[in-house]
C-alpha cells in the first residue's frame, strides 16, 4: 500500500507534502541561529536512460541515487522528489557554508559510476543552493533554489550554484557574477565621480634624456582603489574597457600638452586595449583626443599589449596605419613573450620596441637572454625603431642593458609611477639638480 | 542639429576667449564639480558648505532653483534656497544639473552661440516634458533634459577648431541620404558626436548620456535591440531626436534633415504611431513656447 505523500519510488516526500513541509519549517524559523536551507537537485541524463532502458530502467536509476542521497545526507535533512528528476533536501538549523558543503558532497556521491546490468552509467547533477531570508515566503525561497539550479545546469551541469550568486544584468545589461557586478558599478562610479586617473612612469635613455613617460590607469570607487587585475577583466566583459581607454587617452593627451606647456616636451605612452583598436571608430576617438587635447601628434605614443597579437584583424591593421599617418607613434609592450612574435614586425608600422620585463630579471647573469636581447636590440635598430626595457631595478642590469645596446629604461631604478602633479615635481628637481 | 551655420567673424572679445579656449582644446571640467564630487564621497556631504560655493555665483544659483523648480527634476515642493536645492535634488542631478548650466557659460558668446545653446535649451525642456508625456517611465526627465543640452556640444568645439566647419555642417543639416556624421568624416578626421561624447566623458558625465552622444546620429543603433549602447542611451537619443521633430513642426523651419533618416526608429523605440504625432504636438506647444 502506497503511503500517503510519499513517493513509491524513493521514499521521499512526494512534491504537495513538500510544499506543505517547507511552509512549516519556515515558519518555525527565526532568527539568524536557525536558518533553513533548500538543496534544489537537478539529475542529468536521465531522459536518455528512460529512453535506451524504458521508465523501469529510469526508476532504478532514480532508486539508487536517492539511496545514495539519503546515505549522503546522514538524516541531516527532509527529502522530497519534486517529479521526474528533480529532487529537494530540505535543511533545517543549516548556514550557507555547511549546504554549500553538503551540495558539495551531494555532486561526489551522485557521480559514481552507477552500474545497470552490464553497463557502468555516469551520472550528474546540477544544484541550486538557497536561504530563506527573513520574512520571505517559503515558496519565493524554493524557487530561488530552482533558479539557482538552472543556473547551474546553464554552465554546464556537474556544479552547485548558491542563490544570489547567478549571473544578473549589469548596468548595460550585459550578464556578470556578483562579484563582476559590483566591480562593474565600482567602474560606473569612477567614470561618473572622477575615480579615474593616470599615474605616469618615465622611460629613460642612456643619453639622459627623458624618453616618455608611460600612463597607468588607476581606478577608485568609494574610496578604495580597485586593482587593474580585477577592474580589466570586467571592463573587457562589459565592453566598458573602450570607454576606458577612450578616457585614457584624453587624459593622457592633455597631460602631454600640459607637461609642454610646463616645458616638459616629453611624449606620453597610452596603452590601448585590443578592443579599442578592432573598434571602428577608433580613429574618429583618437583624432578627437588630439583635437580636444589640442596637443601635437608627436607628443602621444600608444603602447600596444602583446595580448593584440593574437589576431591582427585588417581592421585592427588600418586603425594602426592611421594612427601613424595621424603622426602618433605606436610601442610594442611586453615584446619577446607571449603572442608578439617577428612576424609582428613585418606587419605593424611600429616605432619603438618595449621589451618583455621576463627577459632583463635574469641580467646580468643569464649570457642567454643577454645574447636574445642583444639581437632583438639590433633587429629593433635595424627597423628604425627605439628599443627600451621595462622593469629594470637593479645597477648591474642596466649595465647589461647598456652593453645590449638597448636605447632607454623603465623600472624602479629611475622611479616609480606616480600621480601628475609628482611627475611634475620630478621633472623640475631633475631640472634643478 | 544647429542653427549656427553661418558664423561670422567673432568679436574682438569673442576672439579673445575664443584663443583661450582654442588654446586648451576643450572647456575643462568646472571646479564647482570636482567640489561636488569631493563632497559626495564623504559619508556625511557638507551641503551648506557647498551651498555657500555655489551661492558665490550668482547667476549659476538663479539657474539651479530656476531648474530645480522646473517639472523635470522632480521636486515636489518648490525650493527657494541652494541648500533647498542640493538637499531635494541630492548631490548627483545637482551635479548634472550645474554642468549643463556651466556648459554654455565656458563657451565663448556670440549671437549665433546664444541661438544654438537656445534652441539646444528648448530641446532639453521639450524632452524632459516628452519623457514624462510618452516615455512611461523609460528615461528619467532629468536624464532626458541633460543629454538635450550636451548633445551636440561638441559642434562649438568643432566650430572654434575648424574655420569652415560651419560650412560641413550646413552641408551635413542639408544631407538625405548619408548619415550627419558621415558628411562630417568627409571634411574631418573625427565629428562632433564623437568630441561631444569625449567632453562629456570628461566632465564625468553618466556612461548612458556620454554613449547617447556618440551614437545620436546612428540610425541603426537606434533601431537595433542591442546591449550597446543600453537602451536607456537609445531612449535618450530618441526622446531628443523626436523633441527635434516637434520643435521643428512647430517653427516650420526644417534646420535638418534627420527626421526622416531617424524618425521611424525614434518612434518604434518610444512606441509611439505616426497617427500620435499631431497629438502630442498639440500639447507639446506650450512646453516649446515657454521661456527659459
Amino acid at each position: 500500500m502506497q503511503a500517503h505523500g510519499i513517493d513509491p519510488s524513493t521514499g521521499f516526500l512526494d512534491r504537495s507534502s513538500c510544499l506543505d513541509l517547507v511552509g512549516r519549517l519556515a515558519s518555525g524559523v527565526s532568527g539568524n541561529s536557525q536558518l533553513l536551507a533548500a538543496l534544489w537537485i537537478d539529475l542529468s541524463r536521465l531522459k536518455q536512460v528512460n529512453e535506451s532502458f524504458g521508465h523501469l530502467g529510469g526508476d532504478m536509476v532514480i532508486t539508487q541515487i536517492a539511496q545514495r542521497l539519503r546515505e549522503k545526507s546522514a538524516g541531516r535533512g527532509e527529502w522530497c522528489r519534486m517529479g521526474g528528476d528533480e529532487f529537494v533536501c530540505l535543511i533545517p538549523n543549516s548556514n550557507a557554508e555547511h549546504a554549500r558543503q553538503l551540495a558539495q558532497d551531494l555532486l561526489q556521491a551522485i557521480e559514481a559510476p552507477l552500474r545497470f546490468g552490464e553497463l557502468f552509467l555516469h551520472p550528474s547533477a546540477s544544484i541550486g543552493i538557497a536561504i530563506l531570508d527573513a520574512n520571505e515566503d517559503p515558496f519565493a525561497f524554493l524557487e530561488r533554489a530552482d533558479r539557482a539550479m538552472s543556473t547551474a545546469k546553464r554552465q554546464g551541469g556537474g556544479r552547485a550554484v548558491a542563490s544570489g550568486d547567478e549571473p544578473m544584468p549589469g548596468r548595460l545589461g550585459i550578464l556578470l557574477a556578483r562579484e563582476e557586478l559590483a566591480i562593474e558599478n565600482k567602474l560606473h562610479l569612477a567614470l561618473e565621480n572622477g575615480g579615474l586617473s593616470l599615474h605616469y612612469q618615465p622611460i629613460i635613455g642612456f643619453d639622459g634624456r627623458v624618453e616618455a613617460v608611460e600612463a597607468l590607469m588607476r581606478c577608485t570607487a568609494d574610496n578604495e582603489p580597485i586593482l587593474p587585475d580585477r577592474f580589466i577583466p570586467v571592463a573587457e566583459k562589459t565592453g566598458l574597457i573602450i570607454r576606458l581607454g577612450e578616457w585614457s587617452l584624453l587624459a593622457g593627451a592633455r597631460y602631454a600638452r600640459h607637461l609642454d606647456d610646463a616645458g616638459h616636451r616629453t611624449k606620453v605612452a597610452i596603452n590601448v586595449s585590443r578592443a579599442q583598436l578592432a573598434s571602428p571608430q577608433f580613429t574618429q576617438a583618437l583624432h578627437g583626443a588630439l583635437l580636444c587635447a589640442n596637443v601635437s601628434p608627436e607628443l602621444i605614443e600608444l603602447e600596444l599589449t602583446e595580448s593584440l597579437f593574437m589576431d591582427i584583424s585588417e581592421a585592427v591593421q588600418a586603425n594602426l596605419q592611421a594612427a601613424r599617418a595621424a603622426g602618433v607613434g605606436l610601442a610594442i609592450d611586453d615584446f619577446g613573450t607571449g603572442y608578439s612574435c617577428l612576424a609582428n614586425l613585418k606587419d605593424i608600422p611600429a616605432t619603438k620596441l618595449k621589451l618583455d620585463r621576463a627577459f632583463v630579471v635574469v641580467l646580468p647573469h643569464d649570457r642567454r637572454a643577454f645574447a636574445v636581447v642583444k639581437a632583438m636590440t639590433q633587429l629593433g635598430r635595424e627597423l628604425g625603431m627605439t628599443v627600451v626595457a621595462e622593469g629594470v631595478e637593479e645597477q648591474a642590469q642596466l649595465d647589461a642593458l647598456q652593453e645590449a645596446g638597448v636605447d632607454a629604461i623603465q623600472g624602479y631604478i629611475h622611479a616609480h609611477p606616480m600621480p601628475e602633479e609628482a611627475l611634475l615635481d620630478w621633472f623640475r628637481q631633475r631640472n634643478t639638480s | 542639429m544647429t542653427n549656427a551655420t553661418e558664423a561670422p567673424s567673432p568679436s574682438p572679445v569673442d576672439a579673445l576667449l575664443e584663443s583661450s579656449i582654442k588654446d586648451i582644446g576643450i572647456p575643462p571640467r568646472p571646479v564647482i564639480l570636482d567640489r561636488i564630487s569631493r563632497e559626495m564621497l564623504k559619508e556625511e556631504p557638507d551641503y551648506k558648505r557647498l551651498a555657500n560655493f555655489i551661492g558665490a555665483d550668482v547667476s549659476l544659483s538663479a539657474s539651479l532653483i530656476k531648474t530645480a523648480n522646473s517639472p523635470f527634476f522632480g521636486c515636489r515642493n518648490r525650493v527657494h534656497s541652494i541648500n533647498e536645492a542640493l538637499m531635494m535634488l541630492g548631490l548627483d542631478i545637482a551635479s548634472r544639473a550645474i554642468a549643463g548650466i556651466i556648459l554654455r557659460k565656458v563657451f565663448p558668446a556670440s549671437p549665433q552661440m546664444e541661438r544654438f545653446w537656445d534652441a539646444s535649451a528648448r530641446i532639453a525642456r521639450l524632452s524632459g516634458w516628452l519623457s514624462q508625456y510618452v516615455g512611461n517611465h523609460k528615461l528619467r526627465a532629468d536624464d532626458a533634459y541633460t543629454f538635450g543640452l550636451f548633445r551636440d556640444c561638441g559642434i562649438p568645439v568643432l566650430l572654434m577648431r575648424f574655420p569652415d566647419y560651419h560650412k560641413t555642417l550646413a552641408q551635413a543639416n542639408g544631407e538625405d541620404q548619408l548619415s550627419f556624421t558621415a558628411v562630417e568624416e568627409s571634411h574631418l578626421p573625427t565629428h562632433h558626436a564623437m568630441v561631444g561624447c569625449l567632453l562629456a566623458q570628461s566632465w564625468w558625465l553618466p556612461e548612458e548620456t556620454c554613449l547617447a552622444i556618440r551614437h545620436h546620429h546612428d540610425a541603426a543603433i537606434i533601431g537595433m535591440p542591442s546591449v550597446n549602447p543600453p537602451l536607456t542611451s537609445r531612449y535618450r537619443i530618441a526622446m531628443a531626436q523626436f523633441a527635434e521633430h516637434l520643435v521643428q513642426r512647430h517653427t516650420g523651419l526644417s534646420h535638418t534633415r534627420e527626421w526622416p533618416k531617424l524618425g521611424g526608429a525614434c518612434l518604434r523605440l518610444l512606441d509611439v504611431t505616426e497617427d500620435e504625432v499631431d497629438g502630442i504636438l498639440a500639447e507639446a506647444i506650450p512646453i516649446m513656447e515657454a521661456e527659459e
